[in-house]
Protein backbone atom coordinates (compact mmCIF):
# COMPACT_ATOMS: atom_id res chain seq x y z
CA UNK A 1 0.00 0.00 0.00
CA UNK A 2 1.94 3.18 -1.28
CA UNK A 3 0.49 6.40 -0.17
CA UNK A 4 1.50 9.64 -2.01
CA UNK A 5 1.34 11.36 1.80
CA UNK A 6 3.86 8.16 2.73
CA UNK A 7 6.42 10.25 0.17
CA UNK A 8 5.46 13.52 0.66
CA UNK A 9 5.89 13.26 4.47
CA UNK A 10 8.61 10.70 4.89
CA UNK A 11 7.31 8.66 6.82
CA UNK A 12 6.26 4.56 6.50
CA UNK A 13 2.45 4.14 7.26
CA UNK A 14 -0.54 6.29 6.33
CA UNK A 15 -1.62 7.58 9.68
CA UNK A 16 -1.72 10.38 11.06
CA UNK A 17 -2.75 10.43 15.20
CA UNK A 18 -5.05 13.16 15.93
CA UNK A 19 -4.01 16.22 17.32
CA UNK A 20 -6.33 15.92 20.58
CA UNK A 21 -5.97 19.06 22.86
CA UNK A 22 -4.29 18.61 26.46
CA UNK A 23 -4.14 14.94 25.51
CA UNK A 24 -1.50 14.56 22.00
CA UNK A 25 2.03 15.58 23.76
CA UNK A 26 5.46 14.40 23.29
CA UNK A 27 4.98 10.82 24.76
CA UNK A 28 1.57 10.17 22.52
CA UNK A 29 3.21 12.05 19.11
CA UNK A 30 6.68 10.49 19.30
CA UNK A 31 5.49 6.87 19.92
CA UNK A 32 3.44 6.64 16.97
CA UNK A 33 6.29 9.02 14.92
CA UNK A 34 8.66 6.00 16.09
CA UNK A 35 6.60 3.39 15.27
CA UNK A 36 6.04 4.78 11.65
CA UNK A 37 3.29 6.71 11.57
CA UNK A 38 2.90 10.58 11.82
CA UNK A 39 2.62 12.01 15.57
CA UNK A 40 1.06 15.45 15.57
CA UNK A 41 1.53 17.29 19.06
CA UNK A 42 -1.90 19.43 19.81
CA UNK A 43 -1.15 22.99 20.32
CA UNK A 44 -4.77 23.85 21.47
CA UNK A 45 -4.73 26.71 23.26
CA UNK A 46 -1.65 26.14 25.33
CA UNK A 47 1.10 28.90 26.15
CA UNK A 48 3.58 28.40 22.93
CA UNK A 49 6.64 27.73 25.31
CA UNK A 50 4.59 24.77 26.39
CA UNK A 51 4.38 23.30 23.13
CA UNK A 52 7.77 23.84 22.06
CA UNK A 53 8.87 22.36 25.11
CA UNK A 54 6.81 19.10 23.84
CA UNK A 55 8.67 19.56 20.58
CA UNK A 56 11.81 19.45 21.86
CA UNK A 57 11.14 16.71 24.37
CA UNK A 58 9.53 14.50 21.11
CA UNK A 59 12.74 14.92 19.12
CA UNK A 60 14.58 13.52 21.91
CA UNK A 61 12.60 10.40 21.58
CA UNK A 62 12.07 10.03 17.69
CA UNK A 63 14.16 11.49 15.19
CA UNK A 64 11.23 10.39 12.59
CA UNK A 65 8.95 13.32 11.38
CA UNK A 66 6.49 14.80 14.06
CA UNK A 67 3.49 16.88 13.13
CA UNK A 68 2.53 20.38 15.15
CA UNK A 69 -1.33 21.25 15.16
CA UNK A 70 -1.90 25.09 15.51
CA UNK A 71 -5.40 25.68 16.62
CA UNK A 72 -6.08 28.82 14.75
CA UNK A 73 -8.41 30.43 17.23
CA UNK A 74 -5.89 29.96 19.76
CA UNK A 75 -4.52 33.30 21.44
CA UNK A 76 -1.00 32.13 20.98
CA UNK A 77 -1.94 30.91 17.15
CA UNK A 78 0.69 33.61 15.79
CA UNK A 79 3.45 32.36 18.30
CA UNK A 80 3.13 29.02 17.33
CA UNK A 81 2.94 29.48 13.57
CA UNK A 82 6.45 31.10 14.20
CA UNK A 83 7.75 28.45 16.81
CA UNK A 84 7.19 25.51 14.14
CA UNK A 85 9.60 27.00 11.65
CA UNK A 86 12.30 27.67 14.52
CA UNK A 87 12.29 24.45 15.57
CA UNK A 88 12.13 22.70 12.28
CA UNK A 89 8.80 21.13 12.39
CA UNK A 90 8.14 19.96 8.58
CA UNK A 91 4.18 19.14 9.11
CA UNK A 92 1.73 21.43 10.19
CA UNK A 93 -1.96 20.87 10.63
CA UNK A 94 -4.78 23.20 11.56
CA UNK A 95 -8.04 23.89 12.74
CA UNK A 96 -10.23 26.17 13.69
CA UNK A 97 -9.82 28.62 10.83
CA UNK A 98 -7.77 28.91 7.56
CA UNK A 99 -4.39 29.68 7.88
CA UNK A 100 -3.66 31.72 5.02
CA UNK A 101 -1.74 34.40 6.54
CA UNK A 102 1.11 32.11 7.76
CA UNK A 103 1.17 30.18 4.66
CA UNK A 104 3.80 32.28 3.46
CA UNK A 105 6.38 31.96 6.09
CA UNK A 106 5.34 27.96 6.28
CA UNK A 107 6.00 27.59 2.58
CA UNK A 108 9.08 29.33 2.82
CA UNK A 109 10.66 27.10 5.89
CA UNK A 110 9.24 24.20 3.34
CA UNK A 111 6.30 23.12 5.95
CA UNK A 112 3.39 21.06 4.19
CA UNK A 113 0.78 22.60 5.41
CA UNK A 114 -2.37 20.18 6.11
CA UNK A 115 -6.10 21.58 7.20
CA UNK A 116 -8.94 19.88 9.13
CA UNK A 117 -11.95 20.22 6.72
CA UNK A 118 -15.21 19.95 7.40
CA UNK A 119 -16.78 21.02 4.17
CA UNK A 120 -16.07 20.75 0.33
CA UNK A 121 -16.40 24.49 -0.27
CA UNK A 122 -13.53 25.15 3.22
CA UNK A 123 -11.40 22.12 1.56
CA UNK A 124 -11.06 24.05 -1.94
CA UNK A 125 -10.23 27.46 -0.42
CA UNK A 126 -7.76 25.99 1.61
CA UNK A 127 -6.39 24.32 -1.48
CA UNK A 128 -6.61 27.29 -3.39
CA UNK A 129 -4.05 29.28 -0.49
CA UNK A 130 -1.61 26.98 -0.73
CA UNK A 131 -2.56 23.58 1.15
CA UNK A 132 -0.55 20.29 0.70
CA UNK A 133 -3.43 18.20 1.71
CA UNK A 134 -6.34 18.12 3.47
CA UNK A 135 -7.68 16.03 6.30
CA UNK A 136 -11.25 15.70 5.47
CA UNK A 137 -13.07 14.93 9.47
CA UNK A 138 -16.32 13.69 9.51
CA UNK A 139 -18.47 14.06 12.55
CA UNK A 140 -17.82 10.48 14.16
CA UNK A 141 -14.75 12.06 15.37
CA UNK A 142 -14.50 13.05 19.06
CA UNK A 143 -13.92 16.48 20.16
CA UNK A 144 -14.61 19.76 17.73
CA UNK A 145 -16.86 18.55 14.82
CA UNK A 146 -18.72 19.43 11.73
CA UNK A 147 -22.31 18.22 10.57
CA UNK A 148 -21.13 15.33 7.63
CA UNK A 149 -20.30 11.74 8.15
CA UNK A 150 -16.66 10.84 7.02
CA UNK A 151 -18.61 8.10 4.70
CA UNK A 152 -20.18 11.00 2.69
CA UNK A 153 -17.41 13.79 3.26
CA UNK A 154 -14.71 12.12 2.30
CA UNK A 155 -15.44 10.75 -1.37
CA UNK A 156 -17.08 14.55 -2.00
CA UNK A 157 -13.77 16.27 -0.97
CA UNK A 158 -11.83 13.52 -2.90
CA UNK A 159 -13.18 14.67 -6.37
CA UNK A 160 -13.18 18.66 -5.55
CA UNK A 161 -9.53 19.01 -4.70
CA UNK A 162 -6.65 17.68 -6.37
CA UNK A 163 -4.50 17.25 -3.67
CA UNK A 164 -4.41 14.04 -1.23
CA UNK A 165 -6.93 13.93 1.59
CA UNK A 166 -6.23 12.00 4.59
CA UNK A 167 -9.85 10.65 6.42
CA UNK A 168 -10.85 10.84 10.13
CA UNK A 169 -13.89 10.48 12.39
CA UNK A 170 -14.97 7.03 13.43
CA UNK A 171 -11.53 5.15 12.15
CA UNK A 172 -10.64 2.85 14.25
CA UNK A 173 -9.58 -0.12 13.40
CA UNK A 174 -7.91 -1.99 10.08
CA UNK A 175 -11.54 -1.98 8.68
CA UNK A 176 -12.29 1.52 8.95
CA UNK A 177 -8.63 1.98 7.12
CA UNK A 178 -9.91 -0.12 4.50
CA UNK A 179 -13.50 1.94 3.95
CA UNK A 180 -11.42 5.36 3.77
CA UNK A 181 -9.03 4.46 1.21
CA UNK A 182 -11.76 2.77 -0.65
CA UNK A 183 -13.60 6.33 -0.73
CA UNK A 184 -10.03 7.70 -2.13
CA UNK A 185 -8.72 8.78 1.13
CA UNK A 186 -4.82 8.40 0.45
CA UNK A 187 -4.07 8.11 4.37
CA UNK A 188 -6.33 8.45 7.40
CA UNK A 189 -5.98 9.83 11.12
CA UNK A 190 -7.00 8.21 14.38
CA UNK A 191 -7.50 9.76 17.61
CA UNK A 192 -9.57 7.89 19.79
CA UNK A 193 -8.40 4.58 19.28
CA UNK A 194 -4.80 6.66 20.50
CA UNK A 195 -6.32 7.39 24.10
CA UNK A 196 -6.00 3.73 25.46
CA UNK A 197 -2.34 3.50 24.18
CA UNK A 198 0.28 2.94 26.76
CA UNK A 199 2.20 5.97 25.38
CA UNK A 200 -0.87 8.02 25.80
CA UNK A 201 -0.64 9.77 29.53
CA UNK A 202 -4.15 11.20 29.87
CA UNK A 203 -5.82 10.35 33.51
CA UNK A 204 -6.88 6.38 34.00
CA UNK A 205 -10.37 7.27 34.66
CA UNK A 206 -10.26 9.07 31.54
CA UNK A 207 -8.69 5.65 29.77
CA UNK A 208 -11.33 3.74 31.53
CA UNK A 209 -14.45 5.53 29.77
CA UNK A 210 -13.01 5.30 26.49
CA UNK A 211 -12.76 1.46 27.30
CA UNK A 212 -16.02 0.49 28.84
CA UNK A 213 -17.97 3.14 26.35
CA UNK A 214 -20.80 1.89 24.14
CA UNK A 215 -21.70 2.68 20.54
CA UNK A 216 -24.51 5.08 21.90
CA UNK A 217 -22.31 6.60 24.92
CA UNK A 218 -21.15 10.37 23.04
CA UNK A 219 -23.08 13.21 22.46
CA UNK A 220 -22.57 16.53 20.92
CA UNK A 221 -22.83 19.16 22.83
CA UNK A 222 -23.13 23.08 21.70
CA UNK A 223 -24.39 22.84 18.50
CA UNK A 224 -26.49 26.00 19.63
CA UNK A 225 -23.90 28.35 20.06
CA UNK A 226 -21.95 27.20 17.01
CA UNK A 227 -19.29 25.21 18.76
CA UNK A 228 -19.89 21.43 18.62
CA UNK A 229 -17.91 19.33 20.16
CA UNK A 230 -18.71 15.72 20.93
CA UNK A 231 -17.76 13.54 24.49
CA UNK A 232 -18.84 10.79 26.10
CA UNK A 233 -22.16 12.05 28.03
CA UNK A 234 -21.57 12.62 31.69
CA UNK A 235 -22.97 15.43 34.13
CA UNK A 236 -20.97 17.78 32.36
CA UNK A 237 -22.37 17.49 28.90
CA UNK A 238 -26.16 17.15 30.34
CA UNK A 239 -25.58 20.39 31.98
CA UNK A 240 -24.74 21.69 27.49
CA UNK A 241 -27.93 20.42 26.92
CA UNK A 242 -30.30 21.93 29.83
CA UNK A 243 -28.38 25.32 28.96
CA UNK A 244 -29.61 24.67 24.87
CA UNK A 245 -32.83 23.63 26.63
CA UNK A 246 -33.10 27.22 28.63
CA UNK A 247 -31.71 29.04 25.64
CA UNK A 248 -28.76 29.93 27.85
CA UNK A 249 -26.90 32.68 27.24
CA UNK A 250 -23.52 32.47 25.28
CA UNK A 251 -21.47 33.37 28.98
CA UNK A 252 -23.38 30.11 30.78
CA UNK A 253 -21.74 27.90 28.26
CA UNK A 254 -18.35 29.41 28.80
CA UNK A 255 -18.72 29.30 32.40
CA UNK A 256 -19.31 25.48 32.49
CA UNK A 257 -17.05 24.43 30.13
CA UNK A 258 -14.05 26.40 31.29
CA UNK A 259 -11.06 24.25 31.67
CA UNK A 260 -13.56 21.14 31.38
CA UNK A 261 -10.88 19.32 29.40
CA UNK A 262 -8.04 19.72 31.78
CA UNK A 263 -9.63 18.60 34.47
CA UNK A 264 -10.90 15.00 32.65
CA UNK A 265 -7.36 14.70 31.17
CA UNK A 266 -5.09 15.79 34.08
CA UNK A 267 -7.70 15.20 36.95
CA UNK A 268 -9.72 12.22 35.74
CA UNK A 269 -13.03 14.44 36.71
CA UNK A 270 -15.14 12.52 34.74
CA UNK A 271 -18.57 14.09 35.78
CA UNK A 272 -17.82 17.49 35.35
CA UNK A 273 -14.79 16.85 32.73
CA UNK A 274 -15.30 17.12 29.32
CA UNK A 275 -14.13 13.48 27.95
CA UNK A 276 -13.92 14.20 24.43
CA UNK A 277 -13.68 11.28 21.94
CA UNK A 278 -14.99 9.93 18.65
CA UNK A 279 -18.26 7.21 18.20
CA UNK A 280 -15.84 4.77 17.43
CA UNK A 281 -14.88 4.41 21.41
CA UNK A 282 -16.90 1.70 21.55
CA UNK A 283 -14.85 -0.93 19.58
CA UNK A 284 -11.75 -0.15 22.12
CA UNK A 285 -11.96 -2.63 24.37
CA UNK A 286 -7.62 -2.80 25.65
CA UNK A 287 -4.49 -0.94 26.14
CA UNK A 288 -2.16 -1.48 23.78
CA UNK A 289 1.07 0.27 22.56
CA UNK A 290 0.90 2.86 19.59
CA UNK A 291 3.24 0.12 17.45
CA UNK A 292 0.68 -2.63 18.26
CA UNK A 293 -2.49 -0.07 17.00
CA UNK A 294 -0.19 0.68 13.46
CA UNK A 295 0.66 -2.60 13.44
CA UNK A 296 -3.15 -3.51 13.95
CA UNK A 297 -4.23 -1.32 11.33
CA UNK A 298 -2.41 -1.94 8.68
CA UNK A 299 -2.67 -5.35 8.81
CA UNK A 300 -6.35 -5.82 8.72
CA UNK A 301 -6.46 -3.11 6.25
CA UNK A 302 -4.19 -4.96 4.03
CA UNK A 303 -5.91 -8.12 4.34
CA UNK A 304 -9.01 -6.41 3.22
CA UNK A 305 -7.83 -5.00 0.63
CA UNK A 306 -5.89 -7.53 -1.18
CA UNK A 307 -8.94 -9.71 -0.37
CA UNK A 308 -10.33 -11.83 -3.79
CA UNK A 309 -13.74 -9.96 -3.39
CA UNK A 310 -15.11 -12.13 -5.91
CA UNK B 1 -22.96 43.49 -11.38
CA UNK B 2 -26.19 42.55 -10.57
CA UNK B 3 -26.48 42.60 -6.54
CA UNK B 4 -29.59 41.23 -6.84
CA UNK B 5 -27.91 37.82 -6.79
CA UNK B 6 -26.24 38.39 -3.47
CA UNK B 7 -29.70 38.33 -1.68
CA UNK B 8 -31.15 35.39 -4.27
CA UNK B 9 -27.60 33.30 -3.30
CA UNK B 10 -28.03 33.83 0.38
CA UNK B 11 -31.83 32.80 0.19
CA UNK B 12 -30.95 29.66 -2.01
CA UNK B 13 -28.27 28.76 0.82
CA UNK B 14 -30.04 29.33 4.24
CA UNK B 15 -33.62 28.25 2.97
CA UNK B 16 -34.59 31.60 3.64
CA UNK B 17 -37.02 34.16 1.71
CA UNK B 18 -35.74 36.81 -0.44
CA UNK B 19 -38.29 39.13 0.87
CA UNK B 20 -36.95 39.16 4.44
CA UNK B 21 -33.51 39.75 3.53
CA UNK B 22 -32.84 43.36 4.69
CA UNK B 23 -29.56 45.26 4.16
CA UNK B 24 -28.84 44.55 8.12
CA UNK B 25 -29.74 41.45 8.26
CA UNK B 26 -26.83 39.55 10.01
CA UNK B 27 -26.03 36.43 8.33
CA UNK B 28 -24.71 34.53 11.44
CA UNK B 29 -27.32 36.51 14.03
CA UNK B 30 -30.80 36.85 12.17
CA UNK B 31 -30.16 33.89 10.06
CA UNK B 32 -28.25 31.03 11.99
CA UNK B 33 -25.46 30.71 9.47
CA UNK B 34 -22.64 29.07 10.53
CA UNK B 35 -19.07 29.10 9.62
CA UNK B 36 -19.71 26.29 6.86
CA UNK B 37 -22.69 28.19 5.66
CA UNK B 38 -20.36 31.37 5.76
CA UNK B 39 -17.77 29.63 3.50
CA UNK B 40 -20.74 27.98 1.26
CA UNK B 41 -22.25 31.53 0.66
CA UNK B 42 -18.40 33.65 -0.22
CA UNK B 43 -17.51 30.44 -2.74
CA UNK B 44 -21.31 30.99 -4.64
CA UNK B 45 -20.13 34.31 -4.59
CA UNK B 46 -16.99 33.93 -6.38
CA UNK B 47 -18.50 31.77 -8.68
CA UNK B 48 -21.44 33.90 -9.46
CA UNK B 49 -19.27 37.60 -9.92
CA UNK B 50 -15.93 35.92 -11.39
CA UNK B 51 -13.50 37.05 -8.29
CA UNK B 52 -11.67 35.91 -5.21
CA UNK B 53 -12.20 36.80 -1.94
CA UNK B 54 -9.72 36.83 0.38
CA UNK B 55 -10.19 34.86 4.11
CA UNK B 56 -8.92 38.42 5.63
CA UNK B 57 -11.98 40.23 3.64
CA UNK B 58 -14.30 37.17 4.75
CA UNK B 59 -13.49 38.71 8.49
CA UNK B 60 -15.65 42.03 8.17
CA UNK B 61 -18.41 40.37 6.51
CA UNK B 62 -21.37 40.00 8.65
CA UNK B 63 -24.76 41.66 7.29
CA UNK B 64 -26.58 41.58 3.26
CA UNK B 65 -25.13 44.93 3.40
CA UNK B 66 -21.76 44.47 3.73
CA UNK B 67 -21.45 41.86 1.08
CA UNK B 68 -23.16 44.41 -1.49
CA UNK B 69 -20.88 47.17 -0.01
CA UNK B 70 -17.88 45.17 -0.32
CA UNK B 71 -18.81 43.87 -3.81
CA UNK B 72 -19.33 47.48 -4.71
CA UNK B 73 -16.41 48.16 -3.21
CA UNK B 74 -14.79 45.14 -5.77
CA UNK B 75 -15.98 46.68 -8.61
CA UNK B 76 -14.69 50.24 -8.14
Amino acid sequence: MKSLICEMLGIEYPIFQGAMAWIANASLAAAVSEAGGLGIIAGGTAPMELIRGEVRKAKEITSKPIGVNIMLLSPHADEMAKMVCEEGIKVVTTGAGTPGKYMEMWKANDIKVIPVVPSVAIAKRMVRSGADAVIAEGTEAGGHVGELTTMVLVPQIVDAVEVPVIAAGGIGDGRGMAAALMLGADAIQVGTRFLTAYECTIHDNYKKKVLNAKDIDTVVTGRRTGHPVRVIKNKLSRGFQELDLNIAPPGEYEKLGAGALARAVLEGDMEYGSIMAGQIAAIINKEESCKDIIMDLMTEANKLLNRDWN
Amino acid sequence: MDLNKVKELVAEQLGVEIADLKPETSLKNDLSADSLDLFQIIMSLEEEFGIEIPTEDTENINTIGDIEAYLEKRKA
